[in-house]
């Protein structure tokens, strides 16, 4: 009964986590002159979320990402776990639909075989894995283009290239490392309300990794900031601006509240790795 | 799409180049009334051809099936072991330092070792133009399957794939611009390889040819049969180009 009377937020914290971060750690180098990328993160994700990830430049968030994504193993300080299950070094590789920040599609694939790759790993055939990618290009805007190759797209359209590959591979966790981070503010700010749209269609569990204060407000149900580089979460937010949310939300007061508040957290952060430097 | 296609106008220009060549060398020679032993008039050249067809054509065929199968065999050789090296890293350590090794010495300097070993007919000559090219495909195709970054290394990897998977889907096309510049290079190596082997011991071929005329000093069968041997060349070096282009569809 006691949670029945909790506000929203506290009742999802509740659920069974998609994905749980427990005291994981990353350090590089011999012992003597070890450099800690990540330290102490504790994380959780609910099944369906949008969390977005920002912190300064070089603070470990794509350490952290690669080890959520399977790539790396986290030191034996803590866990990552999956839908209540406690993963083995890299026991995550293939269980998580993960898009780097460049698009990587390989040159001498068209188009649709890009898109089609993680499907033809899995062992689906040609046919049947170009017919689940060829229902999905209307929706990512890529009609007319499946039997194109990658250098006679724009930037915009490759990434959505590759975003088409990443949702392909489907897992119900998806990592998103600034996919639109090479993308002019216009483009930018028209893939942010698609993806939106795509993930309300699909419902996917999302992390997303950003350094655009914007962009993490706009898209989150939640902001997670990390500090400056050893990395760890310093604080979270849960946005709840109404959705689907329309451009327009950006210069409402709520928006802007949230942004100052952390705007001063990050920029505290992002002094800390320049300060040693410049502020000295 | 946008291929980089072999116009007429670049056919063209190679049968213009190659006309003006023999047209100033036809005219030289009578100008100047050069002597056959020295440098015989094209025309002639190209009638001893047509009086020694028969001969010559057979000889062609000689080199060029030796040619071919050696390309052939010394390819796969070079491209498996570059994949077996790939795919098992340590060997790497063991077996480069060999192959730089016998790649450091000209390949004709094996030429009388394969003749003992493989005797005077096509086996010496397949063995040598296998040795001409092996080593230059293995280090070009090594270099080119070790292309892929990390990155799209680890894309691969999230996505499930294993060391098989990576060397299918990505290291192989990733490689294959590199694997043809050392088809390109190999192919003439191994015809150099082929034609010296045959000069220095052979039942037919091209370079018997040009041995045999030399000593009965009849220059104009050595220049009929050298100029069959560059035709030859220009022919096997069409069609890898054409097999390049299935390869590399991608540019």
């Amino acid at each position: 009964m006691d949670s029945s009377m909790a506000t929203p937020s506290i009742a999802a914290d509740h659920r069974p986590a998609h994905l749980q971060l427990i005291n994981v750690w990353k350090r590089f180098g011999p012992p003597e002159r070890q450099t800690v990328a990540v330290r102490n993160v504790d994380l959780a994700i609910q099944p369906g979320e949008f969390v977005t990830l920002i912190g300064p430049s070089g603070c470990g968030k794509s350490t952290l990402f690669n080890m959520i994504a399977g790539l790396i193993a986290p030191d034996d300080d803590g866990s990552i776990l999956l839908s209540n299950k406690v993963q083995q070094d890299y026991g995550l590789l293939g269980k998580v639909a993960f898009m780097p920040q460049r698009d990587l599609l390989f040159p001498w694939r068209t188009v649709i075989d890009n898109a089609t790759l993680p499907l033809e790993i899995e062992g689906v055939s040609r046919k049947a894995a170009r017919a689940r990618a060829e229902a999905l290009f209307p929706e990512f805007g890529l009609e007319g283009f499946e039997t194109h190759y990658p250098h006679q797209l724009s930037g915009g359209m490759r990434q959505r290239v590759a975003l088409m590959r990443t949702f392909l591979f489907e897992r119900d966790l998806v990592l998103l490392d600034e996919p639109f981070g090479a993308l002019d503010a216009l483009t930018r700010s028209m893939m942010q309300r698609w993806l939106l749209d795509v993930w309300a269609k699909h419902r996917r569990t999302v992390l997303f990794i950003t350094h655009d204060i914007d962009e993490a407000i706009f898209l989150g149900d939640k902001v997670v900031v990390m500090t400056a580089r050893p990395g760890t979460i310093k604080c979270a937010e849960r946005i709840n601006l109404p959705r689907p949310r329309a451009a327009s939300v950006t210069t409402t007061g709520e928006f802007i509240d949230i942004k100052r508040r952390l705007l001063a957290v990050v920029e505290e952060e992002s002094l800390k790795t320049f300060g040693g430097a410049t502020l000295a | 799409m946008v291929a980089g296609g072999v116009t007429w106008r670049d056919r063209l220009a190679v049968v213009i180049g190659l006309a003006t060549l023999f047209i100033v060398w036809q005219a030289a020679t009578m100008l100047f009334a050069v002597p056959d032993y020295i440098l015989p008039r094209p025309l002639d050249i190209a009638w001893a051809i047509v009086e020694r067809r028969e001969q010559i054509w057979r000889a062609l065929l000689f080199t060029l099936a030796e040619t071919g199968a050696g390309f052939a065999i010394g390819a796969l050789i070079g491209i498996g072991l570059a994949v077996c090296l790939v795919l098992i890293p340590p060997c790497e350590a063991v077996v480069m330092p060999l192959a730089v090794a016998i790649n450091a010495v000209p390949s004709v300097a094996f030429v009388p070792l394969a003749l003992i070993w493989f005797g005077l007919g096509m086996g010496s000559k397949i063995a040598m133009a296998v040795l001409a090219i092996a080593f230059i495909v293995l280090l070009n195709a090594l270099s080119g399957l070790k292309k892929p970054e990390q990155g799209h290394i680890d894309l691969m990897r999230s996505f499930g794939a294993g060391r098989f998977g990576i060397l299918w889907r990505l290291r192989l096309p990733a490689a294959m611009p590199s694997i043809v510049t050392g088809l390109r290079v190999g192919l003439g190596r191994s015809t150099i390889a082929v034609i010296v082997a045959e000069m220095l011991g052979a039942y037919d071929g091209i370079g018997q040819i040009v041995y045999q005329s030399t000593a009965q000093v009849d220059y104009l069968s050595v220049w009929a049969a050298v100029l069959t041997a560059m035709l030859g060349s220009l022919a096997l070096y069409g069609c890898l180009v054409a097999i390049d282009r299935k390869l590399i569809w991608w540019r």
